[in-house]
């Protein structure tokens, strides 16, 4: 809190730093546990690890945040800790109502963490709603079902000594089911914290280990026997070829005679398994490999438990958690998925690979200084001199972009650190809006700067806000076209050369283009007569006008006509296009194209008349030279045929309004860019060389010129303009689009700008 | 005798509040002919001509672009912003680095650098003397009295610097 921070010297804004970086992934990593147990829950198998997970995570919280006084932090997270202790012990019941307030939970720390930053104001109600909920949560414990344990055969001196925790597993894992078995196993002393840990991990996959107690009968001084307890949906057969080692024996504990206590869903296998009883020589098992499991009913219980790594998500319908009062953290406020953490963490590893670079700058720092004193004392023939000038210079450069590359490779995280997040969203909005969406991810571990990775947070939630309110239909909707009652959202990101594409896509009702013409008119938008002018693409392009809706009322949710253009505008200043396809009754898909990197890029430098100009290498296919005879003019639009397909062109000097240069050229020359699935060639006068730049904005005042993604100094005084490839590409070929957002940018003068940019688009 | 005395001593006492009063120093420069003036406070800098990069598509007012020390700046031909006939850059020309706080220095090419006047709120005559619909840009006249006949056109930079 700002009064605990206030005053202190930089050590105490480091620490408060390593404070903000810590609870941010302390959070972030509640949230993939939480959408683990969601998954559970709906699976009926809740893994009893995740809660612990969620547990632990939510103490280290309560301990860090109390050392930086944040209070409300702290309250929260004492509370919390409570209901987690009480769900951990099976006091209450895990239910999509409960994880409704965990999943509130971690809004509100990321809302709080925000807080702390002096980013946003403390969402002091919202706390003190969540705090009530939990507070009725705590009142409405139940037993959770003691007595079924009454109907195994197990020792009561055994019961007696189980904890808490290991009782509530215990009766947890029989009213699931499960059949209970006995392994014995005798562990030589030397070795048996090796030999513990791998029964727990062969028995990881088939279920759980409830406990562990010694017998008390080893058979000497070196050995210990121990008794494990175990709950498995496997058949003993089973359990038997895939849990081995050296004097061990598995059996199952006898179920007491009282039919009407089976649980209804105790499988065909456990069935079988208790029907019998087989003891496997123990050198037997130790020497014949464990066969993989077996298929059929034991297969999907050999599934790694719903763990952090997370690639899909559905969420049950039904009323949202509890009273309208919780519904307050998610909706009172404007949403943001951004961290308030601006820290990456770096593996070790990385940055020794930087200090070995460093380390043979260092290398040629002291032959320079070495030169430098030659050259002074006039030792050096200059033959000489530049040839080791020459190599010194090589030496450098290459440790330079070796440098350079480490560093930016120290800025890469993967992108699930946002569909994490993402995947919450879904969560939460499905739920709120009573629909079943199952999300499926594929790409987490795509690589991309991290500042770009925080700015897309916030647009991909609007656009899966988009999907889900807009795409995906009612349950009864999708039954009665014939399409699975749960829909689904695909998340898909993949590297393509230099930039990372990222697809969001919904299997829902697609956009009807003619009602999206409708709604714009309606708006006053577009009028009658553009209406009419409108290509395909334009159509679909209008959703991301501001302002936009098809919805005649707004819901909490979207319909406010806010979110697509944000999303487009925030995608665009990092250099990304989306581009849309959609097919009415099918689904839509929204492509976002990205630079994998902002820092320094790797530019063209070409001239047009005598205008120095840089074009992103990372948008560049080639550049070849420019024959006036094979441009042909089709629809007032120049192409060309380069290897058989159709090339539109632009000359950058007519669109710039640029005179020619009057000395000799080699060109004309043409770039062919690409950004996304557009191509174009620009025609320029020369090509001057390539370069590393860093790129810097062009005034606020120059806001409203387009084309240009900012300016770079060449090192010599002179100033050349980057070209933003994606911009001009759009403005080139699909000018419709540019001229709406154009006139949308600034409603006051829409008509004004409407023209200017009509000029421009057929400049 | 005395008379005269006190009138003298008045009068030095006079020019002394004046000087030491509320006067605002003003940056006269040349431009098509006449004098402009703007306040010094919002004058960070005075360069010479640098190589200058023009931006395609930039209102017509804006010269183009220059690095000053390593930060981009718009440079604005106020000859092309007041619709004066243009001029050649020559070795006089100058351009005045300015700042009214709107988080973004702008370099205004002017035709040369005068002299700094401090003039008190007497000597400065409203925009409206002008009569009729006066460009937002025109604060005042400035009418030192130090010197017979001089006439500085005051100028508000906020509007030009917002919309160059």
């Amino acid at each position: 809190m700002a009064e605990g921070g206030g005053g202190r010297g930089e050590t105490s804004d480091k620490a408060r730093e390593e404070f903000f970086s810590e609870a941010q992934e302390l959070v972030d990593g509640l949230g993939r546990d939480l959408l683990g147990l969601d998954e559970g829950v709906k699976a009926g198998r809740v893994d009893p690890e995740l809660i612990n997970d969620v547990f632990r995570g939510v103490h280290t919280l309560k301990g860090l945040s109390g050392l930086f006084g944040a209070t409300r932090m702290a309250v929260l997270s004492h509370e919390l800790e409570d209901v987690l202790d009480d769900l951990r012990l099976g006091r209450i019941d895990v239910t999509p109502a409960v994880l409704d307030l965990l999943f509130q939970a971690v809004t509100l720390y990321a809302q709080l963490l925000a807080a702390q930053s002096g980013e946003a104001p403390e969402p002091e109600r919202e706390v003190e709603d969540l705090l009530l909920a939990i507070g009725q949560l705590s009142q409405r414990r139940s037993g959770g079902g003691a007595g079924v344990v009454a109907h195994y055969e197990l020792d009561p001196g055994l019961l007696g000594v189980l904890t808490e925790y290991e009782e509530h597993r215990l009766r947890a894992n029989i009213q699931q089911g499960l059949a209970l078995y006995r392994i014995r196993a005798r562990f030589s002393l030397t070795t048996i914290d090796s030999s513990l840990d791998e029964i727990k991990r062969q028995a990881r996959p088939l279920g759980e280990i409830v406990t562990y107690l010694p017998t008390g009968s080893g058979a000497d001084a070196d050995t210990i026997d121990l008794e494990i307890l175990m709950a498995s949906r496997a058949s003993l057969q089973t359990l038997q070829q895939a849990i081995v080692g050296p004097d061990l024996v598995i059996e199952d504990v006898a179920r007491r005679v009282d039919p009407s206590v089976r649980p209804a869903r105790a499988s065909a296998a456990a069935r079988v398994a208790s029907a019998e009883t087989a003891v496997v020589p123990a050198e037997a098992g130790a020497t014949s490999a464990a066969p993989p499991p077996d298929n059929g009913s034991v297969r999907s219980f050999v599934e790694p438990p719903a763990g952090p790594k997370k690639d899909s998500l559905a969420a049950t319908p039904g009323p949202p958690a509890a009273a309208g009062s919780l519904r307050g953290p998610g909706l009172t406020r404007e949403l943001s998925l951004r961290s308030a953490s601006q820290t990456v963490r770096v593996d070790i590893r990385k940055l020794d690979r930087l200090m070995t670079i460093v380390g043979e700058l260092a290398i040629v720092k002291t032959a320079i200084a070495r030169l430098t004193d030659r050259v002074r004392r006039r030792a050096a023939d200059p033959r000489e001199l530049s040839i080791e000038l020459a190599r010194l210079n090589r030496t450098f450069e290459r440790h330079l972009a070796q440098m350079q590359s480490g560093i930016l490779e120290v800025r890469m995280v993967p992108l699930g650190q946002a569909f994490d997040k993402l995947a919450r969203i879904v969560r939460q909005i499905s739920r709120e809006h009573d629909k079943e969406v199952h999300l499926v991810v594929t790409g987490a571990d795509t690589e991309l700067d991290k500042l770009i990775v925080e700015e897309l947070s916030d647009p991909l939630m609007h656009m899966i806000r988009n999907a889900i309110d807009h795409g995906i239909e009612p349950r009864d909707e999708r039954l009665r076209v014939g399409k699975p009652p749960v829909g689904t959202i695909a998340l898909n990101a993949f590297q393509k050369g230099n930039h990372v594409v990222i697809e969001v896509e919904d299997d829902g009702r697609g956009m009807d283009h003619g009602a999206l013409v409708a709604a714009a008119v309606r708006r006053g938008m577009v009028s009658t007569d553009e209406a009419k002018e409108l290509t395909q693409g334009e159509m679909l392009a209008l959703v991301f006008m501001p302002g936009f809706t098809t919805k005649e009322v707004a819901t909490d949710l979207s319909g406010r006509g806010v979110g697509l253009d944000v999303a487009k505008t925030n995608i665009g200043k990092l250099g990304g296009v989306v581009d849309i396809t959609s097919d009415v009754g099918i689904g839509t898909k929204m492509t976002i194209t990205l630079p994998i990197t902002l820092a320094i890029i790797h530019v063209l430098l070409v001239e047009i008349g005598a205008h120095l100009f840089a074009v992103p290498l990372a948008s560049v296919e080639e550049a070849i030279v420019l024959h006036e005879d094979q441009v042909r003019t089709v629809e007032a639009r120049e192409l060309l045929t380069v290897r058989g397909t159709s090339l539109p062109i632009c000359r950058l000097a007519r669109l710039f309004g640029l005179p020619p240069a009057d000395r000799d050229r080699h060109g004309p020359f043409v770039v062919i860019a690409r950004v996304g699935a557009r191509r174009l060639g620009f025609v320029v006068d020369e090509l001057v060389g390539q370069q590393d730049i860093v790129i810097k904005p062009l005034g606020k005042s120059l806001k409203g010129v387009r084309g240009f993604a900012g300016a770079t100094e060449l090192g010599d005084q002179r100033i050349a303009l980057v070209i933003d490839v994606a911009a001009l590409i759009e403005e080139v070929l699909m000018p419709g689009e540019v001229r709406f957002l154009a006139a949308a940018d600034d409603s006051g003068r829409t008509s004004v700008a409407l023209d200017a940019r009509r000029r421009i688009g057929r400049a | 005798m005395a008379a005269l005395m006190r009138a003298r001593s008045e009068k030095r006492a006079a020019r002394r509040a004046g000087e030491t009063g509320r006067r605002v120093e003003y940056l006269a420069f040349g431009l098509a002919g006449e004098t402009y003036a703007v306040q010094i406070a919002h004058v960070a800098e005075i360069l010479r001509f640098p190589p200058i990069t023009t931006v395609p598509r930039a209102p017509e007012t804006v010269l183009g672009v220059i690095s000053v020390r390593g930060k981009l700046v718009t440079v604005v031909d106020l000859r092309r912003r007041f619709a004066l006939p243009p001029a050649v850059v020559d070795r006089k020309s100058r351009i005045l680095l300015c700042d009214v706080g709107t988080g973004e220095q702008i370099g205004l090419l002017v035709d040369d650098v005068q002299q700094v006047w401090r003039l008190a709120s007497e000597e400065i005559e409203p925009a409206h003397v002008l009569g009729g619909e006066q460009a937002s840009h025109v604060a005042g006249i400035g009418r030192p009295t130090a010197s017979e006949g001089a006439l500085l056109i005051l100028l508000d930079l906020r509007p030009i610097l917002e919309s160059p």
